[in-house]
């Protein structure tokens, strides 16, 4: 087995300390930041990704491989950014307002930067225009919107309209999720994507950056 | 009212005709033109609302609020109140193994506890014709509110011992204040233990389960049930564990398919379920809900030990509407 699939074994496993030390050690070896990246890091949150929608792992494992991955990354931020190595695009997610549940959207968030996309983070009970505003700072591309609760799942339509009152509606595909939505839901607002689980909303994110 | 709860299931199980056990107590705001913060802050509102609801519907149990911001407010968690929504819990208050160590047990009584616990001693007053489950929260979902869900999670993985000092010290209290509920004369409690349903199967046992057992041994007796109800959605996974917590009857929600658990069910066990909350009694029709419920009751009711139900909690804005609806499809089932 080679030092990649060590970190990718290591990484589905949530070993934090061992996946810090084995990319240091595949960046002392030489080997590309890309494909340490791709081929150690994501390949095993893919690996994790793809085992949680087939209820073979649970919520508990991807939380603690998504850290293991993150302690990775952040070792080799500055060799991927002198080496020229690009995100595959930029997500920006959030709870819609007047909405404070996060768990949803914590694991469609840690499901989305494991196939390599940026995601900007709002956190909870975002307003509109906040979702606008990120957009247009990040360039986004992708806008997805959670929600838990029944009577605030409206606020995504107010995501949509702000979007279009900022002229923006455009250039992003909206991504809609949460116990309460549903297709019907997400056709009703104009939203373009409404994914059933996390792993699903991967990869239609996945699936806007091509 | 002292009943004996051991016929009561008995009779549940072996009557042909079943009456439904929805998880109905919020949408009472609609009947009494008030609002959840109104509802959450008076005894007596309270005890009032679930008599209404007895006149009002045909159930085979009184539930009250489910409100699984009350305890961890009386461990000192900050809650968002709104005029519409069930409270919700902010931030976290246990961060680290010293937190956990001296996290203050509450007495019963503190914070909104006082205010649910005496509401349960005037609905039992008030309500006479069937029994009356008062909600108390799971310890690993009272947990997950204190040290926040995911981190919750996490550390169970890398910081197990933080989570057990949170359990231990939160079952102490649960165990209490259960004991209080069944001291105003309520007939059971309906202990919700949702987090614990998106747990893996090696870690639901060591962090949710035994704990569960710990309040049930202390409490569950023949005049005093424990209904357990988790609806994550990983329940049929975790089925052998949650059975293993031995509550006298189980409540499930919407995620799972009602009837492929029904397999997983001991013969003398109960298990209700699960009508989708949010998408049939708060944002369906009253001819989804029918075509739902019908649907559940067609695959499920060949079990005698199942009762129609709803998934979960019903959301203080549901239509009325579709409350009635689903009652009245389930009478249309029995009139086949």
């Amino acid at each position: 087995m080679n030092i990649l699939d060590d970190i990718s074994e290591f990484l589905q496993q949530g070993k934090v300390p061992k996946v810090k030390e084995l990319v240091q050690q595949a960046l002392d070896e030489g080997i590309e930041p890309k494909a340490i990246l791709e081929e150690g890091l994501l390949k095993g949150m893919g690996i994790i990704g793809g085992k949680f929608k087939n209820n073979e792992v649970f919520i508990p494992q991807v939380l603690i491989a998504a850290r293991a991955m993150n302690a990775g990354v952040e070792i080799m931020k500055p060799v991927l950014i002198s080496s020229g190595v690009k995100s595959k695009g930029v997500a920006v997610i959030g709870t819609v307002k007047g909405d404070l549940h996060d768990i949803g959207k914590n694991l469609v968030k840690l499901m989305i930067e494991s196939k390599g996309i940026t995601v900007i983070d709002l956190g909870i009970d975002v307003p509109p225009e906040r979702f606008v505003e990120a957009t247009i700072e990040n360039n986004a591309s992708i806008v997805c919107c959670s929600s838990l609760l029944t009577n605030n799942m409206m606020e995504m339509a107010n995501v949509i309209k702000a979007l279009e009152d900022n002229g923006i509606r455009e250039k992003v595909k909206v991504m809609v999720g949460g116990a309460p939505v549903t297709q019907e839901f997400c056709d009703k607002i104009g939203a373009d994507c409404y994914t059933v689980d996390a792993s699903s909303a991967a990869e239609a994110a996945l699936s806007f950056c091509a | 009212m002292k009943t004996d709860m051991n016929r009561w299931l008995k009779d549940l199980r072996e009557n042909s005709v079943k009456k439904a056990l929805p998880i109905l107590s919020f949408p009472v705001i609609q009947l009494m033109n008030v609002t959840v913060k109104e509802l959450i802050s008076d005894s007596d509102m309270q005890a009032n609302g679930m008599k209404l609801m007895s006149e009002r519907i045909d159930s085979a149990a009184a539930v009250s609020l489910m409100d699984l911001s009350v305890e961890a407010e009386a461990f000192g968690s900050k809650i968002c109140v709104s005029e519409n929504e069930v409270p919700t819990v902010i931030g976290r208050i246990v961060e680290s193994l010293e937190d956990a160590e001296n996290l203050k047990i509450p007495a019963v009584g503190d914070a909104r506890t006082g205010i649910y616990l005496d509401s349960m001693a005037k609905a039992v007053k008030l309500i006479h014709d069937r029994p009356i489950f008062a909600g108390i929260i799971g310890p690993y979902s009272l947990t997950g509110r204190l040290m926040d869900v995911s981190e919750a999670m996490i550390k169970c993985y890398e910081e197990p011992e933080i989570v057990h000092k949170t359990l231990a010290a939160v079952t102490e209290f649960l165990i209490e204040y259960a004991r209080k509920y069944k001291e105003v004369g309520v007939n059971g409690i309906i202990i919700a233990e949702p987090t614990a349903g998106i747990l893996s199967p090696d870690l639901i046992q060591e962090f949710s389960t035994d704990y569960v057992k710990k309040i049930i041994e202390a409490v569950q007796d023949e005049s005093f049930i424990v209904i357990y109800h988790n609806c994550g959605n990983n329940t049929i996974q975790l089925i052998d564990s949650i059975l293993d917590t031995n509550a006298s009857a189980f409540h499930f929600g919407n995620a799972i398919d009602m009837a492929e658990m029904m397999k997983h069910i001991p013969v003398n066990k109960i298990a209700m379920g699960n009508v989708d909350p949010a998408g049939q009694f708060r944002n369906g029709t009253p001819e989804s809900i029918r075509e739902q419920t019908l649907k559940i009751m067609n695959s499920c009711s060949k079990y005698p030990n199942f009762v129609i139900s709803s998934g979960c909690d019903i959301p203080p804005l549901a239509k009325w509407d579709n409350i009635d609806s689903f009652f009245k499809a389930i009478k249309e089932f029995y009139q086949q």
